[in-house]
Parts: structure tokens; sequence; C-alpha cells
């Protein structure tokens, strides 16, 4: 089960993960990026501190998007990965290309 | 051997019964004629009563064949055929009567010994008539069997026959027993007259025919009584054979029973389009609830439909309206409409909103029907039900009627039902379709199973430094594993694991693409890092956008006793070290393959090298086995994997291989099916 909560704060949007994602429900996290990317957001936040668990299906959703993001120029940053979901991230290498922080405050100085 | 000759009991009887009437009538034409000449005949008058019993016995038995050997029959055959009997017993009466009237005055006609056989020919046309009657209202009677019903005509066929012989009691003359035994079987009979069922099963045209015939039987029957009533009246010298309490009790049964009909089917005549209607209707909905015969399709359940409704709501005009796949409704049906009336009234109840109620994505339509007014010149009033098959609301139909409020509460239950069963027939018709069409799915699985199956290598390249065993399976059908070897040269082996993203058909496909990759690059004999890079830049072009592969490369030299290798967002691998007698995971940097499809992929892949010595073990395995969860949700995970193999160095790679397997398998109980693809490569160092 993957719940997906999207708020729009002063400069960023947040997109709260919450369950799990897999690939029964990757499509829903999917739609929900292009969906932002559709209204041109700039700086898009994602809070996991509630993800439990992600499959290769829902990190290839952030990885489909990686290239996608340098050429519209937008940041991403994951925040409050917990231990296991943050493994899954760094075995695969994506903590290379994608900003991982561990705390809110950190992923949203990241931005300004 | 003797061979018995086919006896037919109809004509066998029926000679029987006309010898036996001619006997009769030879006693009585002798004995009257001794009587006349004054000379004692000797021939007393039970001889008579004997013949005459004999001929009653006879002629019930002749008539109960035959109206059983009739039995396909229909009603209004049957009550022809005791009409038929009727009128011609009634003519030949009829025709007697002239010819004394024409005779007049003459010698000839009061000659006794004429006028008695002519008698006995009215007695026997009566006889037949009457008990052809009984017979056939017996078969009406008994129509819808009862026990109490078969068993209380039995009584009053015993009754019948008892009568016969009361003749000797009291020789044919009306006193009081006479009348009590004639009471009793009168009684009896009107009770068994109420048994009327067969009626409502006639047509409104045969209920017609029925009480034109009925009146003929009565007619038939009054007229005979009253002729038989003549004879005795006249007193005459001759024996009396009519004045029989049998006889009598017969011509009352069949007036009572043959006035019952008549009554019952003249009141039945303005409800019998009602119960037409009915039966009718059950004959729709029989067919609608016949499944879709192969060849047939949803339409014809649908034009079925239509009809059905239609005739069990005397509607003036219907179309059916089906959903199409892309939101567009089309007229699929129609019925005493043309294109623009239909048109016109499509808009007009669109504008004018009858049913504001329904919604096409309403999941609860089930047996819902809505009706209410127009304003057009024609029709008043419209009702319309949707057809939901699967919860999904395919289409709906249009009724359509000259007069206001034409639909009653009946109309609706059976229109409703009437739909329900149709959808019924359609979802079954589609259900079976689908599972025809996955059955097919299935067999091209299990080849795809084979065909992938034959992907992984059975035999592993080694030489006798090393011993290399591996496992695979696959969560569903297909996988998207994969792990191979090969030999580079004297003492160089290359080894590979990967893993596809995603599961399932798309990762076996994947999968077989990494097969090909591997199978290229291994003969420009690359270093690992090398591999990874020019794997990634192959990949790149055939990998779906959000599909990545991640893959460790070995090379393994047995002369240096080296390891090179480069991980590309592969789990890490396992090696145990003899020396230390402790497993750790080698840590190593990498990016899966298909991440970044760009040169700078390079720059996130590593390469290192590690040194074996004898004993040592080295556990390449996939994502599947350390995420492989229990009941609790709890993942197997590294740790536990490092134990398992410690605890189990000394083993030959084979068995640390099944250990492990065992141990994950163990550790998911075996009530969960694996949800991932789990692969194993155990390699073990022996020099």
């Amino acid at each position: 089960m993957l719940k997906i909560e999207t708020t729009q704060e002063t400069n960023y949007h947040l997109l709260q993960l919450i369950g799990e994602v897999d690939a029964s429900n990757s499509v829903e996290l999917d739609e929900a990026i292009v969906d932002l990317i559709e209204q041109n957001v700039q700086n898009i936040l994602i809070d996991g501190t509630k993800l439990d668990y992600i499959s290769s299906a829902g990190l290839g959703v952030f990885m489909s998007y990686i290239e996608d993001f340098e050429e519209k120029n937008i940041t991403l940053v994951i925040f409050g990965l917990n231990e296991k979901v943050f493994q899954v991230f760094k075995i695969l290498g994506l903590d290379q290309l994608i900003n991982i922080k561990s705390k809110k405050i950190e992923a949203v100085q990241e931005i300004e | 051997m003797l061979k018995l000759p086919n006896l037919n009991i109809g004509k066998i009887s029926l000679l029987v019964a006309i010898m036996t009437w001619l006997a009769l009538l030879f006693v009585d034409i002798t004995r009257l004629f001794g009587n006349l000449n004054q000379m004692e005949s000797g021939i007393a008058p039970e001889i008579s009563y004997i013949l005459e019993i004999l001929f009653f016995i006879v002629v019930y038995l002749f008539f109960n064949y035959s109206i059983q050997k009739s039995e396909n029959n229909n009603f209004i055959d049957l009550i022809w055929r005791g009409t038929t009997t009727g009128l011609v017993a009634t003519g030949i009466s009829i025709i007697i009567s002239i010819f004394y009237y024409l005779l007049g005055d003459s010698r000839l006609a009061s000659d006794p010994l004429l006028r008695n056989v002519f008698y006995h020919i009215d007695f026997a046309f009566v006889t037949l008539f009457l008990v052809s009657c009984t017979l056939l209202w017996k078969h009406l009677i008994l129509y819808q069997r009862t026990k109490r019903v078969v068993q209380q005509w039995q009584i009053f066929e015993v009754g019948l026959l008892i009568s016969m012989f009361f003749v000797f009691f009291n020789r044919n003359t009306l006193d009081y027993s006479f009348l009590f035994g004639l009471a009793v079987l009168v009684i009896f009979g009107a009770s068994l007259a109420v048994n009327l069922k067969w009626i409502p099963y006639l047509t409104f045209k045969e209920k017609w025919k029925s009480i034109l015939f009925l009146v003929f039987i009565q007619f038939s029957a009054a007229y005979l009584f009253i002729k038989v009533l003549s004879y005795s009246e006249e007193n005459s010298i001759y024996l009396n054979l009519t004045d029989n309490l049998f006889l009598l009790s017969l011509f009352t049964f069949v007036f009572i029973y043959a006035t019952f009909s008549f009554l019952v089917t003249l009141f039945n005549l303005p409800t019998s389009s009602v119960f037409e209607q009915k039966l009718i209707e059950a004959i729709n909905f029989q067919r609608l609830s016949q499944s879709i015969k192969p060849g047939q399709n949803e339409n014809q359940v649908l034009d079925i439909l239509m009809d059905s409704c239609m005739s069990a709501a005397y509607v003036d005009a219907a179309w059916l309206e089906q959903k199409e796949n892309d939101g567009e409704s089309s007229i699929i049906h129609q019925r005493y409409l043309s294109n623009e009336e239909q048109i016109d009234l499509q808009k007009l109840i669109e504008s004018s909103k009858p049913f504001s109620d329904f919604k096409w994505n309403d999941k609860l339509q089930d047996n819902k029907t809505y009706t209410g007014k127009i304003n057009d010149l024609k029709y008043k009033s419209v009702m319309m039900v949707p057809l939901t098959v699967n919860k999904n609301t395919i289409g709906r139909i249009f009724l359509l009627k000259e007069v206001k409020d034409g639909f009653n509460k009946e109309m609706l239950n059976i229109i409703s039902t009437f739909v329900g069963q149709a959808c019924i027939s359609v979802e079954n018709y589609r259900l079976l379709n689908e599972a025809l069409k996955n059955e097919r799915y299935k067999e091209e699985l299990l080849i795809a199973q084979r065909v992938q199956r034959s992907l992984l290598p059975s035999e592993l390249h080694h030489d006798d430094t090393f011993e290399i065993h591996g496992f695979s399976e696959a969560a569903d059908e297909v996988g998207g594993d994969y792990y191979e070897t090969q030999r580079l040269g004297e003492a160089e082996f290359a080894v590979i694991i990967g893993d596809v993203s995603g599961k399932g058909t798309s990762a076996a496909f994947n999968m077989s693409q990494m097969k090909g990759v591997f199978h290229s690059l291994v003969q420009l004999n690359p270093s690992p890092k090398e591999f990874l890079v020019k794997a990634n830049t192959a990949l790149s072009h055939c990998l779906e956008k959000n599909h990545f592969i991640t893959t460790s490369y070995f090379i393994i030299n047995t002369n240096k006793k080296s390891i090179r290798y480069a991980r590309a967002g592969h789990c890490p691998t396992l090696f145990y070290d003899a020396e230390k007698n402790d497993s750790a995971y080698l840590n190593i940097d990498g990016l899966g393959l298909g991440i970044l499809r760009n040169s700078s992929f390079e720059k996130y892949i590593q390469e290192k090298e590690v040194f074996f010595k004898k004993e040592d073990i080295l556990v390449l395995f996939t994502d599947g086995i350390v995420e492989a969860k229990n009941e609790q949700a709890e993942e197997f995970g590294y740790e536990r994997l490092k134990i398992v193999l410690t605890k189990n160095h000394k083993r030959p790679a084979a068995e640390i291989q099944q250990n492990i397997i065992n141990q994950v398998y163990h550790f998911i109980g075996s009530n969960s099916l694996p949800d991932d693809d789990y692969s194993l490569l155990v390699i073990k160092f022996n020099s």
C-alpha cells in the first residue's frame, strides 16, 4: 500500500510517501512526479520518513527522472529515509546521483 | 417355437364389443319373438343383462386403450373426439326418429321387432358416446395427477363397475335403491368434476373451440337422455336396457363435467391473455438464461431481451443503447421507430431528464429500473433499464408507451428480471472468452518459462582449483535474475550475476538482452570496469526509461589466485576468508546499468581486486535472498546470510548453496510464497 500526499510550501513542493512502493503502485509515484513537472515546479522535496520499503520498480521511477531534472533545472531532494531504504538507494548507487539528506531542515537548506 | 401373434387390444376389444352386441340383439329379438307369439322361448332376462354388462366392460376397455394410445394429443383433439361420438350418436338417433316419422301409421312403424332393433342401435351408440366421454374426462381430470385424485377416480370406477351389476338387483326399474345409488355416484362424479386444471393451458382460441365442443357434448348428452327416457316411458314389451344405473350415472357425470368445463372455460376467457403472457415470459426467461452458444454473440441475447421486454410490458417502441469503449453510445437495437424519431426522442429524454438519478459510473445499478414521463406527441411514458455486467453499466434499454404511466409494478419486476438474466448471460459469455484467452496466455507463459530456463547455464565453467554451484528460482513463471560463466583463458574465468528491475515477463526480456550483452562483450576480454561501462552503453539503447539492471562482474585468475571485480548497483558479494574464519561483504561503489545513459557513468564505477586462498568462499546472490520476508515482514537480511555461510564453510559448494536456500525457505515459513526471484552462486576455492 502506498499513499502519496502532496503539499505546496512557499518555495518547494513536498511529496510525502507513506507505506511501500512496489511494482504494483510505482505508477502512482510516477504520476505524482509527472504532475509536478507539468506544473513547472522548480523544487521537489520527497519526505521518506514513512516509507517502509521501495522495490526496484520504485527506484526505477526516481532513476528515470534524473536526466529530465538536470535538463529542466529541477532540484529533487529526498530526506528522512530509514536505514534499510537508504541502503537500497545506496547499493544501486542512486545516492551518488540523487541528493539524499537525513533531516528535513537539511533538505530545505539544499534548495535555498 | 410357437410365436404369439402381436395382439391388438384395440381391434380385439372392438370385435368382441360388436359380437357381444349382436349376441345381445339376437337374444332379445328371440325373446321378443317368443313373447309375441305366446311361445316360451326360455331365455331368462339375466342372459341379456350379462351380455349388456360384458358390452359395457369391453367398450370401456376399448376406449381406455384408444385414449391411452393417443396420449400426445392435445386437449382440443380429445374433446373433439368426444364431440364427434356425441354427434354421431345423436345423428343416428335423429335419423331413426325421422325414419319413424316418415313411416307414419304404416304397419311397419308399429312392428315391435324392428323397433327393438333400432332400440339396440340407439343403446349401442349411447353407450359408446357416454363411455368415450367418461374416459376423456378421466384423462382431463387426471391431467395433473395427485395421489388423492387418482384414488378418488379409482373408487369412482369401482362404483361404476358395481352399478353395472345393480341391474340384477332391481331389474332396471326406478325405485329408491336405484335413486340412492344414482345419487351417490352423481355426488362422487361432481366432486371429481372440480379437477379442471387443464383449462388454463388452453390458448384464447383453443378456449373458444373447447367451449363450442362442450356445448355440442352437452346438447348430445341432453338429447340422448331425453330419448332414452322416451323409450322407457313407452313401457313396451321388450326388455329395458337403458334405465340402467351405470348408463344414467354416466349421463349425469358427462353432463356435469361438460357443464363445469364450459363455465370455467367461459370465465377463464378474459384472463387467458394474462396466463398466455406469463407462459411467454417463462419461455423468454428460459431463452435468456441459456448461456450464449458458440457461434452466437451478445447481440443475439440482447435481441431476445428486447423482444421479451417489449412483449412483457406491451411496449409501443423501444431501443437499446450500448456504451462503447470510447465512452460514446451507439444504438444496436431499435423497434417500431425510424432513426429520426429515435434521435428526436433521445434528445427529448436528454433535455427533459426524466432519469436524472442515473449515472453511468454508478456501481450499484443492479436491478434498478427508471420510469418517467415525456412530452412527446405520441409517446407519453418511458422506462429505462441499465444493463450492468460485472458492475459496469454497458448499456441502457429504453421502452416507450403511448399511454401515461404505462408501466405497472409487475412489468417493472419482470423486465428487471429479464434484464438481470440477460446481463448474467452476457457476463458468463465474456468470462468464458476471457478464460479461454487466459488459458492461451498461460500456455505462452509456459513456453516463455522453458525458453528462459534454457537461458540460465546448466554447466558452469571452472577448473580443479574451485567448485561452483548455482541456483535460481523465479517468483512468477519467468524472472529477471541472471548468472553465467565463461572461460577466458587457461586459468581465467569470467563470472557474472545480474538482476533486472521489475518482475515477470518484461524482466525476462531484459534478462535475455543482458545475456546477449555478456556473450558479446566477454569475447573482447574486458576488465570488469570496462565490461560494465560497455554494457551500460549497450543497454542504454535497449532498456526502457525506468528500467535498470544491477550486476556484478568477476574475473577469477586461478594462477594468480586473484579476483578482480566491479559492481553495478548489485547487492554486495559475500566473501568468506578461511584464515580469519569470517565472512564479509566486498565493499565497492558502483551505479546500476541504465541509470545514467551517458559517458559520465564511468565515473561511478570502481574496480577492485582480492586474493583468495584455499577454502575461501565467494557467494554471489540477488536481492531476493536478502529481502525475503517472513510472516512478521522481517527481512532475511545480510547478517543472517553471513552467519549461515560462516557456519557452513566446511561443506562443499553445492551443500552450502543448498543450506542457504533451505535457511531462506525456513525463514520465510511455509505459508508465504516467494515474491521475488532468488538466485545464488557459490564458489569455493580448493587450492
